[in-house]
């Protein structure tokens, strides 16, 4: 099975677009720690405005915990486009290539095949989430130093003590993972359904574009659907920098991550071991 | 024209006597507070901002006449904008301002005397309104209208340094527009607008700072009161 596991990661490895997750990331978060360094001081004022006239604020505001938190609500939003670039052909990208008859004439079970690739594809999922932090939150500590965090939301404020920010981020990054893990079942699922490696990347790009949409949009209209969709419950990650944490919330949406993981993973298998393979 | 003259006159002793007895109690507190040169005491720090949720902070204070104050501690807090003996460092020139005795006001267990302080000459300070103890010569609430921050409540309460007029305890209110950004600019584009049609943007933030463990007149540095 690790032999297995080690041969799809090695196909993942040797396919250039598994590099422009990394590439995007690296670029975007150096291109913000850079704008922040120059400008993080104009912005900031910006948005302690009405409060500065109040008030005298002191302390380390700009710091790398900050960065790192703004960084996490522009990224985790483009995320999952870059995983279903990368799993959405792990079973589709076999069939259109014509390599899935040879593979499947291994002495593994399609069980053991689709885990294999399942398993390939979360560690690939995780080596994003990996280099996230370190660029975002490791280099963010070096360059702006460290400091309490202020969550920054539109109509409030909310500054966690240094001591009680490592934590946070760390479940943060898990929960990412997690909520990126479904994104990761979900192209996994409909790979499984075409023979064409362009459809599932295409579709669970426009699923996930369209429903963060809907997401995003405050309209009443769509108030209603918002909790049934996958993606509102995949930013539950900001809920850690609440204060009281929302547990009910938290626990809430990340059953329904793992439950979306259980569900889409049932079809893949289901559907993958039931396959005519006529390619 | 006697009867106005006497009248004028009448009103004109009665205040300059009520200026007089406004000074000689204003005099009474600036004589407890000349004692103090410098101090460093510890601090904790309660914070009732709206729209700001930030946790109660600890750290040490030090203050240096006329006018140096500094709170250090590890994380981000929100202070006055004035120093909270802003306002004594003003007293202390008995010159630069007109004070008149308006009233008398029990203020906790404390009688106290109501005086209005007009700075004679064009200070941040629009008016300054004491209440002042009259046995314990120290002022336990002051509100100051300033040009650059609106209405300013202080409320002081004293402990074992009543004999310094430092207080163990400073509450300040402050008037403040409550916080709001563009979700744009908070990146915070998936949050649901809090339905607000009849709330006021506007509101009281009030900072406690309570006061322990104060060495006095220890010739302080500057350099402490200098930002790292």
């Amino acid at each position: 099975m690790f032999n297995l596991i080690g041969i799809e990661l090695f196909k993942i490895i040797t396919k250039p677009r598994s590099y422009l997750g990394f590439l995007a990331i690296t670029l975007i978060i150096l291109l913000i720690q850079f704008a922040f360094y120059i400008d993080g001081k104009q912005y900031l004022d910006f948005v302690f405005q009405s409060l500065q006239n109040s008030f005298q604020i002191e302390g380390n505001v700009m710091n790398g915990s900050l960065i790192c938190f703004i960084i996490l609500q522009m990224l985790i939003v483009q995320m999952p486009l870059l995983i279903a670039l990368v799993t959405g052909d792990l079973v589709s990208g076999e069939a259109a290539s014509g390599t899935i008859r040879m593979l499947l004439s291994k002495p593994y079970s399609r069980s053991q095949i689709l885990w294999a690739k399942y398993i390939a594809g979360s560690i690939y999922t995780f080596a994003l989430i990996a280099w996230l932090g370190i660029l975002a939150l490791g280099l963010g500590l070096l360059i702006f130093g460290n400091g309490d965090l202020v969550v920054l939301k539109s109509d409030e404020l909310v500054i966690l003590r240094a001591d009680d920010v490592l934590w946070r981020f760390l479940t943060a990054f898990f929960v990412a993972f997690l909520s990126l893990s479904m994104v990761t079942t979900f192209s996994l699922m409909l790979s499984c359904f075409t023979d064409n490696s362009i459809t599932p990347i295409v579709a669970s790009m426009s699923v996930i574009i369209i429903f963060t949409i809907i997401g995003t949009l405050d309209v009443p209209l769509f108030d209603k659907i918002k909790p049934a969709l996958f993606t509102t419950h995949m930013i539950i990650w900001r809920n850690l920098f609440d204060n009281p944490l929302p547990m009910e919330q938290i626990i809430q949406s990340l059953s329904v991550i793992v439950l979306h993981i259980a569900v889409f993973l049932s079809i893949a298998f289901w559907h993958f071991n039931r396959k005519d393979i006529q390619n | 024209m006697r009867t106005l003259l006497l009248l004028v006159g009448i009103t004109m002793s009665v205040e300059m006597t009520m200026a007089q007895t406004a000074k000689e109690t204003i005099a009474r507190v600036n004589q407890h507070f000349a004692k103090v040169k410098d101090y460093a005491a510890d601090i904790a720090m309660n914070f009732q901002i709206p729209g700001v949720n930030i946790e109660p902070i600890s750290g040490k204070v030090y203050y240096k006449t006329p006018d140096k104050f500094r709170v250090k501690t590890k994380g981000i807090v929100f202070l006055p904008k004035q120093n909270p003996y802003y306002a004594l460092a003003m007293l202390k020139d008995t010159n630069a301002y007109t004070a008149i005795l308006s009233g008398n006001e029990k203020t906790g267990n404390s009688n106290c005397a109501i005086i209005n302080v007009i700075p004679n000459s064009e200070t941040d300070l629009i008016l300054g309104k004491f209440w002042i103890d009259n046995a314990r010569g120290v002022v336990m609430k002051s509100q100051l209208t300033t040009k650059s921050n609106g209405t300013i409540m202080v409320e002081n309460r004293y402990g074992n340094m009543l004999t310094y007029a430092l207080p163990d305890k400073i509450v300040f209110t402050v008037d403040m527009t409550k916080f709001k950004v563009p979700k744009a600019v908070a990146v915070d584009l998936n949050s649901k607008s809090k339905k607000s049609n009849n709330e006021s943007n506007k509101g009281t933030g009030t900072i406690e700072l309570q006061f322990s463990n104060y060495a006095l007149n220890k010739q302080l540095k500057d350099e402490v009161f200098t930002q790292e």
